[in-house]
């Protein structure tokens, strides 16, 4: 039997990049939060310069449920979905913004209106087959001023290519208008950097440093970068990396406002006959609890936003939380992304240390930046090359068809070469499909006996084109900075378990094809809210987390601002 | 007992004894012939030579050792398994067991093993050589890269906690750092 505790007015699932952004907005209207974690607070001595320990054993990754919920996944409704074999999310306070690589872009304009904009310029017969995509409910006019709260408030470091329609070609001129330059210049500068810049403008691109949600100079009392290059899948000792563990969650503890319960598995959101919300049941220590509330923000990873609704079955909902409509877990969007062209160099290149979010980037080839008539596939692809490089990932390098894999030739080729190698990081626009969706795995469960997700994602044609179109372009670049060898293994099949996982709950104009408003909050119970990445509608050709914080503290404003109205 | 940088860390943290003793012998599970037979595998995969040490002479045998005494536990039958499946194949088609046999009998095993011929144990060879790499380029707070041999062939400058301007240069290769971050007895990584 739950116990029941006092009834608060926002109560927050999944303290993450979004639900960590959220509640700086809700506790500073003076709205009592109160957010439940599955994990911990984790802190700077728990993250290590260790390969091994990162990126081997995962020991910052690893939450403390996150294992047994790790997504099922098939090709076809035909075949028996299996189990992926590592998690793409964790359980801590401030969930995966802790160990990301902190890329932080806004997507282009054109991801929020692929659906006209195709028909516009290119006709009906461009939409992809088999794509359910829609234009977003908003612009990316609607959200400019949510992107610039977010890097602002957490910090981002960067080059604006695009203030007002003044565009900069030291920042990414395909970018749409801002308001104002970033708050932090881009991470440092490098011999590689200033190398692959040359290089891209050589070969007729318009290159520009990443932006990154990293500390290029001191801030709020932290520091900068330390640049040792165990970013990736570690968190950040010196609390340079702008986490929501360390910039908007420590703000509202500040506020007295925020209430938060670390390994809280949240197992159902409870609804009233009405279909509205009434707050979360969870299990901590081994105890069952009841939090009411006059509000439900759902914020976690998109395999668990979905996986949460459709396990949340009531009267007022008996396929699933909002789900009357059968559209929970549709329209979902596993992000084709992948370092597919790899590059061999004839002198060193000394990539070891650094951040990843340390990099290159090439827009040209990416959203509808270019002419596609006659190409075949909409949208395209950015592409990135950058630093960091860990020692047991830089042995593992490809031979180039110069080495065997193993013996004293294979080792003389990797004493060489280790440090001579980088490859390029192509993410492309990527759309929703009616192949493509989310349910309940029907065998697979967790430790409490719950389903777990499972992910069916049928075959694509838009996407691996792009990603080709794309990959060639990063050869032509490769190949302008002075590499001696150049690889392209073709990414034809996507992601099956992903960690840029989108859509599921996405956002529309009507109920029959979406689950959430414009602003957020379900069409089916007003009184719930979605936030993080399974609200998006398409999925740009970047990473996807400052779009999903812009969004999640949009609702949270929203929800301040018409509070009588969504929580009475 | 000598003064060493151990006792003297171990000393100033106030760490007992008993830990530090505990810390530097880690638990192995191998026997000594399930061990001949790994030393004799991936001193094939990386030999010694004159570019440096081997997969032996660093320590990658100790390494997956104390991975498959502790982290990867459950993994062990598997492996042994394969260990056997290894001998088994040998006996079979060279009448004696692996570790007893020549390097360049030894490679033309691994090249049947890489071409097919030994279908059972392709799957055994890739993870021998995946944690080849782990043990030969980790850090060797595991067991492996010892004296950082693995660092030194690839030319990692090591791993430290804040890397300046001059560490990232193409041009002027910085200084190798080798000190262990996290060795004196350190409860890393568990």
């Amino acid at each position: 039997m739950a116990t029941n505790l006092k009834p608060t007015d926002v109560v927050v699932v999944g303290l993450g990049a979004a639900g960590g952004v959220a509640v700086l907005p809700l506790t500073r209207a003076g709205l009592k939060v109160t957010a439940l974690e599955a994990g911990s607070w984790m802190q700077p001595s728990d993250f290590k310069a260790d390969e091994i320990h990162n990126n081997v054993r995962r020991r910052v990754t690893t939450g403390t449920k996150v294992w047994d919920e790790i997504p099922t996944f098939r090709t076809s409704p035909d075949q028996q979905a299996r189990q992926g074999a590592a998690p793409t999310m964790m359980n801590a306070v401030g969930g995966t913004s802790i160990h990301y690589y902190a890329n932080s872009w806004r997507f282009h304009p054109w991801d929020f209106k692929v659906r006209s904009e195709t028909l516009r310029r290119y006709g009906a017969n461009a939409i992809p087959k088999g794509s359910t995509v829609e234009d977003w409910p908003l612009t990316y006019d609607d959200l400019e001023s949510y992107y610039d709260t977010i890097e602002y408030e957490i910090g981002v470091s960067g080059k604006a290519g695009n203030i007002k329609g003044f565009i900069n070609p030291k920042g990414n001129v395909f970018e749409g208008p801002r308001s104002r330059e970033y708050p932090m210049p881009p991470l440092r500068d490098t011999e590689f950097t200033d190398m692959l810049q040359a290089s891209a403008r050589k070969a007729g691109f318009s290159p520009h440093r990443s932006p990154a949600a990293i500390n290029s100079q001191p801030r709020d009392g932290r520091s900068p970068c330390a640049y040792h290059g165990y970013c990736d899948t570690g968190g950040c000792h010196v609390k340079a990396k702008n986490s929501t563990a360390v910039t908007t969650i420590p703000a509202a503890q500040k506020t007295k406002n925020l209430t938060i319960v670390e390994r809280a598995h949240v197992t159902r959101i409870l609804t009233d006959d009405n279909g509205k919300t009434t707050g979360a049941l969870y299990i901590k220590d081994g105890q069952e609890f009841f939090q009411p509330a006059k509000v439900v923000l759902l914020a976690s990873y998109t395999y668990e936003n979905v996986r949460m609704m459709l396990l949340s079955k009531s009267k007022a909902f008996p396929n699933g939380l909002a789900n009357n409509h059968g559209q929970v877990g549709k329209h979902y969007i596993g992000h084709w992304a992948n370092r597919e062209v790899t590059a061999l160099f004839p002198f060193d290149l000394n990539l070891w240390y650094g951040a990843n979010a340390q990099g290159v980037v090439v827009n040209n080839w990416a959203d509808d930046s270019f002419d596609h008539t006659g190409l075949g596939f909409i949208g395209g692809a950015s592409l990135t090359i950058n630093h960091e490089l860990h020692p047991i990932a830089a042995s593992s390098m490809p031979t180039f068809n110069r080495a065997p894999q193993w013996g004293a030739k294979w080792k003389k080729f990797v004493a060489e070469n280790a440090n001579r190698w980088v490859g390029a990081y192509a993410q492309c626009n990527s759309l929703p499909y009616e192949n493509t969706w989310l349910d309940l795995d029907p065998e697979v469960k967790d430790k409490l006996g719950d389903p777990v997700c499972r992910i069916t994602s049928g075959p694509k044609e838009n996407e691996p084109r792009a990603s080709a179109h794309a990959a060639a372009k990063a050869e032509a670049w490769f190949r302008a900075a002075g590499a001696i060898e150049v690889i392209t293994v073709p990414n034809t099949v996507g992601p099956n378990l992903s960690t840029h996982a989108v859509g599921g709950t996405r956002m529309g104009a009507k109920p029959e094809s979406s689950v959430v408003d414009r602003w957020g909050f379900a069409h089916e119970s007003p009184n719930l809210g979605i936030l993080g990445g399974s609200v998006l509608g398409t999925h740009g050709a970047r990473n996807p987390t400052l779009t999903i914080q812009a969004l999640a503290w949009r609702t949270a404003e929203h929800l301040v601002k018409n509070w009588k109205t969504l929580a009475g | 007992m000598s003064i060493t940088r151990r006792t003297v860390l171990a000393s100033a943290t106030l760490i007992p004894l008993a830990a530090i003793t505990k810390a530097q012998s880690p638990a192995t599970t191998l026997s000594p012939d399930q061990r001949q037979t790994l030393d004799a595998l991936i001193d094939r995969l990386i030999p010694k030579d004159e570019l440096g040490p081997g997969a032996v002479e660093a320590g990658v045998g100790d390494y997956i050792d104390r991975c498959l005494a502790d982290y990867l536990a459950a993994e062990k039958p598997l492996f042994l398994e394969g260990l056997s499946n290894l001998d088994v194949y040998c006996l079979r088609t060279q009448k004696i067991a692996f570790a007893t046999l020549t390097p360049a009998q030894r490679d033309a095993v691994l090249t049947d093993i890489e071409n097919n011929q030994a279908p059972n144990l392709r799957g055994f060879f890739n993870r021998v050589r995946r944690l080849t790499l782990e043990g030969m380029f980790g850090d060797p707070v595991y067991g492996g890269n010892k004296n950082f041999a693995g660092w030194d062939l690839i030319r990692y400058p090591g791993a430290k906690l804040a890397a300046g301007p001059e560490d990232q240069s193409m041009k002027t290769p910085p200084k190798p750092y080798r000190k262990e971050l996290y060795g004196a007895g350190a409860n890393h990584g568990h």
